[in-house]
């Protein structure tokens, strides 16, 4: 089984779970730019982040044979908050970079003016530099938020088909499958969808236009959700290849639309593995 | 936790600020207050009524303080004729609108219930017509009591036409039974009219005892003496409190004492203990209802720790700087007893309300900006504890720190931190919060696990577009086959006032 999570934030992660990741078929994951946990106190926090993400991470990453790509944005929930908000001045730097696959996480939190602010202008990013984008729908009130934000894509005058529209479940699925958006679908242990809904999702709506990831962050989750997720439905009757089709010809379709898609690169795990400016994360080596 | 809470009725503080009054018997002790609405204690007739209600709920939070509303005041409603209009006067407009006042200003304090009494009969009118024009005037109170969920406790009372506790259950029959409505019992009118002792009396009254107000009396004499100077037992009333399980406020009632009342009231205190050693012990397991504030006593307060947290305030005091580092401090507090309560997401903790006592000082003695640009500090350097402190303080913090508090809510309820969020959604967002973000705020009390119950004003905010944003989450918990939590559940059954609530008066509507 090949696998491509398409959201997964790996800097909370530990290097257990990419060997674990690595061990259950995944080879490719995109990290959106998110939140912390914690709040960030200005721009500053975020260049820091963003620059881990296309640096340090993508190294860290590849030693243990996965692609490591990501998504640039200032997150719905921090647009809020006004000593953050310049960051959006930062990004165009970093939106022509390899292995920069998309603007995301970009959406709804509170459905602010703030918020409403900061989407419109990162689709208006991503349109110019023609990239896909990852909209995160709201926890909170999902089903009038997901509608929303269906509402701002299309004023936006982006295609339909580079729009990823994620955290999705059985109450929001249909209109985002009427929109001609991606759908992505995120597995947690709690909360969220698990992975035999998910199979039941598969058996209403195919194949297409689907994707499914373990959105695995600093919270109670699991990275190895979407492996699971290949098993029941193999469990439940779908074949090889719509496993394949789901876990890794989508998300690489999807992505592939950037140019900067990254791929391959499987580096040795072995003592010729790189440093990283000086450093590794293997130890016992350096 | 005992079974019911020992309180200090506002009256006999009559010479303080109704805030001060507060925190001095608090400060004794007390774990609630009888709030005697007057023209200088939380004027219901004032302009700023609203305001400085939920200042009020805040300060009385912050201290772990239980209350009842009380409504004898003497000159508030005619400035020439005591008590005057009753609810007995031909034309008692006046009384009726100050009692839904009450009930309304009950609600926002969430208080135990409004106690009232009958009033004196006009010479040369029938005592059935005094009945008559008791049950009119009191049917829209009952009312207005029904929709808001406010208790009424009609206190039969020396001289007045409702004089003796049969006579107060014969009314309640008259009206019908309602629920909402019970009995205030004074403890020393007993000794002074009943045909049976305050014990026998509490007995008979039962289940229907609502509130409770303690004082001494001599038989025959309707003048409130300190205990020991009369002819109660106090013990045994005590004991037969206990006896039938009540659960209420009991409250020192001494209205002439106020020349003294700090004093009076400690010396209150101690005579309430040392009765009660003899009947303490026993403790009644307290109930649960999602989306209410839980019956819960305050522990008992640690010396030392008051000692440390004066000598704090002193410091803060005499040097505005040392808040920054005595805020942190704070902390050393022991933390609650777990219980009803046992996050303390409801009501706070031993350290926020020493913390909240701390930024009350720093308000008295900084200019306003400089207020502003401190508690900015507190808050932008604190850790989790700190930055809780200073959202669970903002209701006493004067309106130039208003527009700033705002920003530190919305701050508070960008974080996961339950803790956090419970603070934010306390009475500073219930004034001030905008509609759309005060939403959001509950929504996410109910995924983060926060009771309802620490939701400030939630009865009086809940709109439609609320319980529009509660069905769609049932509907996706059942879409997803989880279950729907009681708290959400709750709140899917409140019925909507059909108007609209008022638009909040927060200056920053800019979202």
């Amino acid at each position: 089984m090949r696998i491509f999570d398409p959201h997964i934030h790996m800097t909370s992660r530990t290097t257990d779970d990419y060997e674990n990741m690595r061990a259950a078929g995944v080879r490719a994951v995109v990290e959106p730019a998110f939140w912390l946990g914690q709040p960030r106190t200005g721009p500053t926090s975020f260049i820091d982040y963003f620059d881990s993400l296309i640096g340090w991470e993508r190294f860290r990453a590849a030693q243990f044979g996965i692609s490591h790509n990501c998504a640039i944005a200032l997150n719905p929930k921090e647009a809020n908050d006004p000593r953050c908000a310049e960051v959006l001045d930062v990004l165009p730097r970093y939106l022509g970079k390899n292995g920069v696959v998309a603007v995301g996480e970009i959406g709804y939190d509170s459905m602010t003016g703030a918020e409403d602010d900061a989407f419109t202008r990162q689709l208006a990013l991503a349109v110019e530099r023609s990239l896909p984008v990852l909209v995160h729908t709201p926890h909170r009130d999902k089903r009038v938020g997901t509608r929303r934000s269906l509402d701002v894509v299309r004023e936006s005058g982006i295609d339909p088909g580079a729009v990823l529209v994620d955290h999705l479940n059985e109450v929001t699925a249909r209109m985002v499958a009427d929109s001609g958006c991606w759908m992505g679908f995120s597995i947690y242990p709690e909360t969220k969808m698990d992975e035999h809904r998910m199979v039941a999702v598969l058996k209403e709506y195919g194949t297409a236009r689907i994707l499914v990831n373990s959105a695995a962050d600093w919270g109670r989750s699991d990275p190895l959700k979407t492996h699971q997720v290949g098993l029941a439905m193999l469990a439940a009757g779908f074949s090889d290849a719509d496993v394949d089709r789901v876990l890794w010809h989508n998300p690489v379709e999807f992505y592939g639309r950037s140019g900067h898609l990254l791929l391959g690169t499987e580096h040795g795990t072995g003592a010729a593995a790189a440093l990283y400016e000086g450093n590794s994360v293997l130890r016992g080596q350096s | 936790m005992s079974s019911f809470d020992l309180g200090y009725g506002t009256n006999g503080f009559a010479n303080h600020r109704l805030h001060d009054a507060v925190r001095v018997i608090a400060d004794l002790g007390y774990t609630a207050v009888g709030l005697t609405l007057d023209h200088h204690h939380l004027d219901p007739f004032a302009p700023d009524l609203a305001r400085a209600t939920e200042r009020l709920a805040a300060l009385l939070s912050s201290l772990g303080l239980r209350c009842v509303v009380e409504t004898g005041a003497r000159y508030l409603l005619d400035p020439s004729r005591k008590h005057h209009p009753t609810l007995v006067s031909e034309a008692a407009g006046r009384r009726v609108d100050f009692l839904r006042r009450s009930v309304r200003i009950a609600e926002s304090l969430d208080a135990g219930c409004v106690s009232f009494w009958s009033g004196v009969g006009e010479p040369g009118v029938s005592g059935q017509t005094n009945r008559r024009r008791l049950v009119r005037h009191l049917e829209p109170v009952v009312a207005e009591a029904q929709r808001r969920g406010v208790r009424l406790a009609l206190e039969p009372e020396p001289g007045m036409v409702v004089e003796r506790l049969d006579e107060a259950l014969d009314l309640r029959r008259a009206l019908g039974e309602p629920d909402p409505l019970g009995i205030t019992l004074d403890v020393g009118h007993c000794v002074a009219v009943e045909p049976v002792d305050a014990a026998e009396c509490v007995r008979r009254a039962g289940r229907l005892l609502f509130n409770v107000q303690l004082d001494d009396m001599l038989p025959g004499v309707h003048e409130h003496l300190e205990f020991g100077r009369g002819a109660l037992d106090l013990a045994g009333t005590l004991a037969a409190l206990d006896g039938i399980g009540y659960r209420g406020v009991a409250a020192v009632e001494l209205p002439r004492h106020s020349h003294a009342a700090p004093q009076v009231a400690s010396e209150a205190l101690a005579a309430l203990r040392r009765a009660r050693k003899g009947t303490a012990g026993r403790s009644v397991g307290a109930r649960r209802c999602p989306g209410t504030v839980p019956e819960e006593g305050t522990p008992a307060r640690d010396p030392r720790q008051d000692d440390r947290l004066t000598a704090a305030e002193r410091r803060v005091r005499e040097r505005p700087s040392a808040i920054h580092e005595e805020y942190p401090l704070a902390g050393r507090a022991p933390a609650r007893p777990a219980g009803i309560d046992p996050d303390s997401l409801v009501r706070g903790t031993a350290d926020d309300r020493a913390r909240t006592r701390l930024l009350s000082v720093l308000a008295e003695v900084l200019p306003e900006g400089q207020l502003e640009r401190e508690t900015e500090r507190l808050y932008r350097h604190g850790d989790d504890a700190e930055r809780r402190g200073v959202l669970r303080a903002l209701p006493v913090l004067p309106a130039s720190v208003t527009r700033l508090g705002l920003t530190l809510v919305e701050d508070g309820l960008r974080s996961n931190d339950p803790r956090l969020v419970a603070a934010a959604m306390g009475p500073f967002a219930a004034a001030h919060l905008d509609q759309p973000a005060w939403r959001q705020g509950v929504l996410k009390c109910l995924f983060i696990g926060v009771p309802l119950a620490a939701v400030a004003g939630l009865g009086r905010r809940t709109d439609s577009e609320l319980l529009r944003m509660a069905r769609d989450l049932a509907e996706e918990r059942r879409a997803a086959g989880r279950d729907i939590e009681p708290d959400l559940r709750a709140l899917l059954g409140t019925a909507v006032p059909p108007a609209p609530p008022p638009p909040p008066r927060g200056e920053d509507d800019s979202r």
